[in-house]
């Protein structure tokens, strides 16, 4: 068991650290989700919304369920697996035994062929497949047909679906018209299929042209991959899916055609085909991302503010103006109580914060110059090196006797000490900081980086010395009795260091030692020790040699 | 000369006041009537300098306390500034009294911290992705971890088993770990947005667009607010602006206040030597205010820019364009790891004295032997 106050302490700082961790996350979460957001469709979103509009109206929409997912999955593997099978009887002429086959299979209920069998009425119906099929191969502009196509959820809804499997695609192209008038994404939808098309053409171009030398077989089974979708191509991206994925698992689907899983993939593969054949109905960041623009009344603020802001960054006071403003500073600097301490709080703040890094770089440089050197050179240098360091650690440490002056009569000086110095006004006093400079100050701070690699590694820089922050707090914790980190505590800090540095300088501390002994300047002490130390070296090679 | 100051004079109170903050912004009139000390200004005026502090120090905005917890506040932090003038800091406590010693204080914290500047900086409306430079805000959270009270459920009292204070840290060393992955993650959603957006911004040298403006583009509707923080910041920078022009006028009212009071003290010898002495220590504090060199702090926002970009840009697109206050990630990178390895010295150093101390410990100890986990 550790200590009673310690444990206490530890436990309560480890828990605070958890916490603080757990809002990081929270807030790191939010902002992906928000990135994510944009980085995906962005009128996926427009019509989610919209869809939750209509629904609201009609009340038949709803989100597909978990088992119409895994459908949906089901669907998505067996498509593919057609278009394996496709792929390998392209140059075969098959149409008579299509239909055969078809027949034959219409008990057993194969998808592809069944609803081949299905097609051909719909084939002879004639203009509307036909069509769809040349266009898909030329990459259609006209938007008017897809429409016709729509699948919307009373379609999926109806319970006559699953029973009149065989009819179903002539339903759905008889209910379509109907449902395409109640959609009012119809134009959206319309997009999207084109946009399927485009993906099925840009996989499937072969395919396609192939089957259209075809005759039932290839047109019927381009037909189906066509009305899959434009099923696929329905808004709220799967739920008819879903209602083509049940229809067609009801006749016990095998091979279809490939045509991504989930909406998500989708909306790569789509993506991609896009990146591919630039369509002007790009609704992703990837696509649009460099033609945005600002809404106008922002653009016209936008641009107000940051001349405003670049006026104020530039504008200066008037010489007059300044003269009248030191002299109103040193009339009310006459009143000040005198004598006044020569830095102010925050200024004692500010330069303990730089000068308690300097211990640390300090030894840093006193360890280099450890090493043994060859060369006598080298010696010399190291010992010039080391005499330089002493200047800067003395230097370093009268700073420090200021501050600590300073820091002590500001103490008599707070208004609201009470006797326990350190406890009183720098606790009441949040911190301050301060930016550099007042002009600096007005300029639009930014962080340039050149690549992703770079942006990788700041970040995570930046948790890594959050983290040591966090363990070496910790670790002082446990080491802490009843200590409260002031500004004079943190001098006491500084000064040990200090000490600590110069104990590392055999030199120093031997020319220390006998400067205040025999009160001889330091510097010629210094001079006399590296000549002595030169001196032994130069007779230790010498020796060496012999 | 002095009746267009006259003339001018509520013009520049008048701009002073409109380029406060909106939430901390007096009436042209009551900084008049603190001139005069009217008491009635007073608790008004305590309060308005409270608000603006807060606005400086520290930043987070919670519910106005007490007025004898402001009056505490604030001259605290006029004391950390070094504001030496002790008839404030006899002010009393209820408010009652003190608005010309508040309009003396605020004019010199206006010049001595920039006061004007810092606000504006401060509540800028930021629509990138900002980034801080610095790690300050760790420091202060880990300070003020060490200054708060220890909480309720681990009193004094209890003892606490080792095992459970390896779990929490367990835990913690697993939070860290996943956070790890989310920066990641962040990093790479930023990074897409950047690139993808490159060459729309209307101000060529941010180049893309923010999460933010993104998002504003896409629903503008969602961002009516920030049009309306937009405007009216701008309407405070105009009258910034406006200000600087009229406040030498300022000024010269303000040193006539000085000496309507003066004419009130005793003008002895003493203060005659009190002022030289002054003098010389002024400039023994113009010394040490020299400017330091100049180091980035605080929240930047994000911009990419990448190589091939910046050297199409070519000779048309001069350096003179640039900001002053860029600073690139590969500086702050360096210095991040500068820091970084310092960080683990020193926590290398704090492990090895608690090693030390536990070695003692254990030697202490006859007949038992430790296994470390």
């Amino acid at each position: 068991m550790l200590p009673a106050g310690c444990g206490g302490r530890l436990a309560a700082a480890l828990a605070a650290a958890l916490g603080d961790g757990a809002e990081r996350r929270r807030e790191l979460e939010r902002q992906a989700a928000r990135g994510r957001a944009l980085l995906g469709r962005w009128d996926a979103e427009d019509e989610e919304r919209q869809k939750s509009d209509s629904s609201s109206s009609n009340g038949q929409e709803s989100r597909p369920s978990p088992k119409e997912l895994e459908e949906l999955e089901l669907l998505s593997r067996a498509l593919a697996k057609a278009l394996k099978v496709r792929k390998s009887i392209q140059k075969t002429s098959v149409e008579a035994q299509g239909v055969r086959e078809g027949e034959k299979a219409a008990n057993e209920g194969p998808a592809p062929k069944n609803a081949q069998v299905q097609q051909v009425p719909v084939s002879s119906e004639g203009v509307p497949v036909t069509t769809k099929v040349k266009a898909v191969s030329r990459k259609p502009t006209s938007s008017k047909k897809p429409s016709s196509y729509l699948l919307t959820a009373p379609y999926r809804t109806d319970p006559d679906v699953k029973k009149a499997h065989r009819k179903a695609p002539a339903r759905c192209m008889s209910q379509a018209p109907r449902t395409a008038g109640k959609s009012s994404s119809k134009a959206v939808a319309s997009k999207q299929a084109r946009r399927h098309r485009l993906t099925i053409s840009a996989s499937n171009q072969e395919v396609c042209a192939a089957a259209e030398s075809q005759k039932t077989d290839g047109l019927s089974k381009c037909g189906l991959l066509e009305q899959q979708s434009v099923s696929l191509g329905d808004s709220a991206g799967g739920k008819n899916l879903v209602a083509a994925g049940r229809q067609l698992f009801d006749t016990g689907k095998e091979g279809c055609g490939s045509l991504g899983g989930s909406s998500k993939k989708e909306d790569h593969t789509t993506e991609d085909a896009l990146g591919r054949n630039s369509s002007p109905q790009a609704d992703t960041l990837q696509e649009k991302g460099s033609r945005l623009k600002f809404p106008l009344p922002y653009r016209k603020a936008y641009s107000r503010n940051s001349r405003a802001w670049e006026n104020c960054r530039l504008c200066q006071s008037s010489a007059d103006a300044a003269a009248a403003r030191n002299r109103f500073i040193e009339r009310i600097q006459t009143t000040f109580c005198s004598p006044m301490p020569a830095f102010s709080p925050a200024e004692i703040e500010e330069e303990v914060k730089v000068l308690q890094n300097v211990p640390s770089l300090l030894s840093q440089c006193v360890e280099a110059e450890h090493a043994d050197h060859p060369t006598l050179q080298r010696e010399y240098e190291s010992l010039l090196t080391l005499e330089g360091l002493q200047t800067i650690a003395s230097q370093c440490l009268h700073k420090l006797q200021l501050l600590r002056e300073a820091a002590e009569s500001q103490m008599r000086l707070c208004p609201e000490c009470t006797g326990d110095a350190g406890s009183c006004c720098s606790d009441s006093v949040p911190p301050w900081g301060q930016a550099c400079g007042s002009t600096g100050v007005l300029a639009e701070p930014l962080l340039c980086y050149t690549s992703f690699q770079e942006l990788r590694d700041l970040f995570a820089l930046k948790m890594q010395v959050s983290m040591l922050n966090q363990e070496i707090a910790i670790q002082k914790t446990c080491r802490e009795k009843e200590r409260k980190p002031t500004t004079s505590g943190s001098l006491q800090v500084s000064c040990t260091s200090f000490c600590l540095v110069l104990l590392l300088f055999p030199l120093l501390k031997h020319a220390l030692r006998n400067a205040t002994i025999m009160c001889i300047p330091l510097s010629a002490l210094l001079v006399r020790a590296v000549y002595g130390r030169l001196c032994a070296v130069l007779m230790h090679r010498v020796l060496r040699v012999h | 000369m002095r009746r267009a100051r006259g003339r001018a004079l509520p013009g520049a109170v008048a701009a002073l006041c409109r380029a406060l903050p909106p939430r901390a912004r007096p009436a042209p009139d009551t900084l008049r009537r603190a001139r005069f000390d009217r008491p009635q200004a007073s608790s008004h005026c305590w309060r308005l300098l409270c608000s603006l502090l807060k606005q400086v120090h520290g930043g987070k905005w919670t519910e106005p306390d007490a007025i004898d917890i402001q009056i505490r506040f604030i001259k605290s932090v006029l004391w950390y500034h070094g504001y030496g003038r002790p008839e404030l800091y006899r002010l009393p406590s209820d408010g009652s009294a003190g608005s010309r010693e508040l309009l003396l204080a605020f004019s010199w914290l206006l010049h001595r911290i920039s006061l004007l500047e810092q606000l504006l900086a401060r509540n800028r409306v930021r629509t990138g992705d900002e980034t801080s430079v610095c790690t300050c805000e760790d420091d202060l959270t880990n300070s003020q971890k060490g200054r708060t009270e220890i909480a309720p459920e681990y009193s004094l009292e209890d003892k606490v088993d080792v095992r459970y204070l390896q779990w929490l840290h367990g835990r913690l060393r697993f939070q860290w770990r996943s956070l790890h992955a989310l920066h990641q993650e962040q990093s790479k959603l930023l990074h897409k947005i950047h690139l993808f957006t490159s060459g729309s911004h209307m101000d060529k040298i941010l180049g893309h667009f923010s999460v933010t403006e993104t998002e504003l583009i896409r629903q503008p509707e969602n961002y009516k607010q920030l049009l309306q923080f937009l405007e009216s910041e701008t309407m405070q920078l105009e009258a910034f602006l406006e200000w600087k022009q009229l406040e030498q006028v300022y000024w010269h009212w303000m040193v006539k206040t000085r000496e309507e009071e003066l004419q009130k003290e005793e003008f002895c010898a003493a203060a005659r030597k009190t002022q030289e002495a002054v003098e010389l220590k002024l400039l023994d504090l113009t010394y040490h205010c020299a400017p330091k060199k100049p180091k980035m702090h605080g929240s930047c926002r994000l911009v990419f820019r990448s190589k091939h970009s910046a050297s199409k840009t070519g000779f048309g697109r001069s350096v003179s364009k640039e900001p002053i206050s860029t600073v690139s990630a590969t500086e702050v990178i360096r210095e991040l790891q500068m820091r970084k390895a310092s960080l683990e010295r020193e926590l290398k150093q704090l492990q090895e004295e608690c090693r030390q101390r536990m070695d003692e410990i254990a030697e202490g100890l006859d007949g038992v032997i430790c296994i470390s986990p």
